[in-house]
């Protein structure tokens, strides 16, 4: 079996809620629920547009509840992270009084035998509301709405956005040829991959050739030299989204390797100012010691290994207008 | 929707659909299309126009299908398109595409590598934003719902679940099955379908192309999808309403079929649809086994039809496949194969 390696990657999403659930989720800190009419219906959780015939709906709002009915339910024996409990609930479709749909829920309900059809529900508030479903921790059963710690109050302005964030680990298998990229990389060799149909090289282990769709294996392995020139390259002004951990404007280059028609993209530079680099520069690769915590780090990720970036050796700028368009 | 030109599934390939391959999902399209164009005397070269079914949120990565395009050999600069859908959905594209007339041959794909991440956080995240997503509202609780208003209607029972989970794996004993405790109740883990890894890819062709290429084509004669609110709590979870619009549309009631391949992932989806489309006991249902013994996400749906084509490529007249999409069969296609003497 491969190695594995795993990364978390959150998603921080960032909405707009506009008129009909800007106002649903302000009502929640008021510890108000909304539902909007649609006819004879309420609609709970309120809609822009009906969900039948996707007519414009009247922004008609009407409070409900907070009592409600339990219409069908779940139990989840397991909770995940993102569910809103730690212990075993239920998930349950809720009929809030003087709604005509039901709204997804949890109730916390100690034992799946404390939950039926036709039960009667409260909620349970939040102290601390922000203007989101989660400003109902869950519902409880009976007729008595509750609050969880100390009642912080209603926003003091309408909310308008709301934040969502979900955090997921994944574990991807590393292809074999890319594992003696890496490999490679602890001497300070940069491997390639030559495909035996279009000879074209390729560098990062990727394992097959694009081109002509055929697998590359160690038998197609190629050393690459370590000295090349910048044929193009950015300088990228660092926005702080979370998760950036760079502050200063930086450069990504992209690296013709001497002697083949291979080129390295996004290469860190080292060693030069942003604004001292240049299209024909040589350089040569950068690689840690293995005293250097490198944590297989290196360029963009640890594609190749020790590598951690190109830095000028010395040598005159070569001169090739056409150098500029190669970025691949 | 049918169509005057005559547009045929020519042949299709999947890899092992397995609890976890060590592949890539490049890698593994770069297999399911080699296994799917070589016994047809085709090369990359021949192809005209590709559209592949992937997820990014699977895969866990942005613009994954970039790399994807590595499996098609797309150089010189190829026609391709891309669905952030099942490879089902990629083949409405490529059937559409080739209708109008100055192509001749499609590939189309659907991967996937659920082994990935954990399908219980993935999946919130294509949720409703507001209301279902923050809640961590997960792919077994709303099919658990759903199970709920199947049974209360009187379209299944746990039992008849059972049964399902049972013909479907071709294994298992439905009483010891039923004595087991509840992953959400009214679902048994013999009620959903496993965690699979794995790529499949399809290769469709016009009329006189398709002849050349295989003796029996399996024609499509008629596709259509529909789709039902994004919210579970508008719908009516007993019925499917998208089905029943796109059965019409292909005029299904007047149109028998020997076989009907459905995506339907949980016990209840198959008893429910295979109410709603009002299929006799003479109709065999996922004689494939469907997604209950093999369920590769994003190349399910694409399977399906692959192995409805398989009846008419073994001599069938006429077969039906489906894939959905979303929460509690949200979204539905129908395709309808047919084979010619």
């Amino acid at each position: 079996m491969a190695r594995l390696v795993e990364s978390t990657i959150t998603f921080p999403y960032r909405r707009s809620l506009g008129p009909v659930v800007g106002a649903f989720m302000t009502a929640l800190t008021e510890m108000r629920i909304l539902g909007t009419r649609s006819g004879d219906a309420v609609l709970v959780p309120p809609m822009e547009w009906d969900p039948r015939t996707g007519a414009e709906l009247g922004n008609d709002l009407v409070e409900v509840g907070p009592s409600g009915t339990v219409e069908s339910w779940t139990w989840v024996p397991n909770p995940s992270a993102q569910h809103p409990l730690a212990q075993p609930f239920a998930f349950a479709f809720i009929r809030l009084d003087g709604a005509t749909t039901p709204l997804l829920h949890a109730v916390d309900a100690g034992s799946p035998n404390a939950m039926s059809v036709g039960a009667r529900v409260a909620p349970r508030w939040r102290g601390e509301r922000v203007g989101a479903i989660t400003d109902i921790v869950c519902f409880v059963l009976g007729e008595s709405a509750e609050i969880e710690g100390t009642d912080a109050g209603p926003a003091s302005e309408p909310v308008t956005r709301m934040d969502y964030e979900a955090s997921i680990t994944y574990r991807n298998p590393v292809p074999v040829s890319a594992d003696r990229v890496i490999e490679a990389s602890q001497e300070h060799r940069l491997l390639g991959q030559k495909c035996p149909v279009c000879e074209r090289v390729y560098a990062g282990g990727r394992g097959y050739c694009p081109i002509d769709a055929v697998e590359l294996g160690e038998g197609h392995e190629v050393d690459l030299s370590d000295v090349g020139t910048i044929t193009n390259f950015s300088i990228v002004t660092p926005v702080q989204y979370p998760g950036q951990t760079e502050t200063e404007p930086f450069v990504r280059a992209f690296v013709l390797l001497d002697g083949s028609d291979v080129i390295l993209s996004y290469q860190p530079v080292i060693e030069l100012p942003a604004t001292d680099v240049r299209v024909g520069q040589r350089v040569v690769a950068v690689w840690a010691s293995p005293a250097e915590d490198s944590d297989e780090g290196g360029a963009m990720g640890g594609t190749y290994g020790r590598l951690i970036g190109w830095m000028p050796n010395g040598e005159p700028d070569i001169d090739d207008p056409d150098l500029v368009n190669r970025i691949f | 929707m049918t169509t005057s030109t005559d547009i045929a599934i020519v042949g299709w390939a999947h890899t092992p659909l397995v609890r976890h391959t060590d592949q890539s999902e490049t890698q593994m399209l770069l297999h399911a299309i080699t296994d799917a164009i070589t016994p047809l005397g085709l090369t990359r070269a021949d192809i005209d126009f590709t559209c592949l079914g992937s997820c990014d949120y699977i895969t866990g990565q942005a613009f994954s299908f970039v790399s994807n395009l590595d499996a098609i050999g797309a150089w010189p600069p190829k026609r391709d398109s891309h669905v952030e859908m099942d490879g089902a959905w990629a083949l409405y594209e490529a059937w559409l595409r080739l209708q109008e007339g100055d192509i001749e041959i499609a590939v189309v794909t659907g991967s996937g590598r659920s082994s990935t991440g954990d399908p219980a956080l993935i999946y919130p995240m294509e949720m409703d934003p507001y209301f279902l997503a923050p809640l961590g509202a997960d792919p077994l609780t709303f099919a658990a719902l759903q199970a709920r208003a199947v049974i209360d209607a009187g379209i299944a029972t746990e039992r008849s679940m059972a049964e399902t989970a049972v013909r479907a794996r071709g294994k298992g004993d439905v009483d010891e099955l039923l004595g087991e405790e509840y992953l959400r109740t009214p679902l048994r883990r013999h009620d959903v379908p496993p965690i699979t890894d794995g790529a499949a890819a399809m290769v469709i062709a016009t009329g006189d192309r398709a002849r050349q290429l295989v003796e029996r084509p399996a024609y499509i004669t008629g596709m259509d999808h529909r789709t039902e609110c994004h919210n579970p709590s508008f719908r009516a979870l007993d019925d499917s309403p998208s089905v029943r619009i796109a059965a019409d549309a292909l005029g299904l009631r007047n149109t028998p079929v020997e076989i009907a391949e459905l995506q339907t992932a949980f016990t209840h989806e198959e008893l429910l649809l295979r109410h709603v489309l009002d299929l006799g006991d003479d109709v065999a249902v996922n004689p494939s086994g469907g997604p209950l013994r093999a369920n590769p996400i994003m190349a399910s749906g694409l399977c399906r039809i692959g192995y409805a084509a398989d009846h008419i490529f073994g001599g069938g007249t006429r077969a039906l496949a489906h894939s959905t999409s979303g929460p509690c069969l949200q979204q539905n296609l129908l395709c309808l194969v047919e084979g010619r003497s």
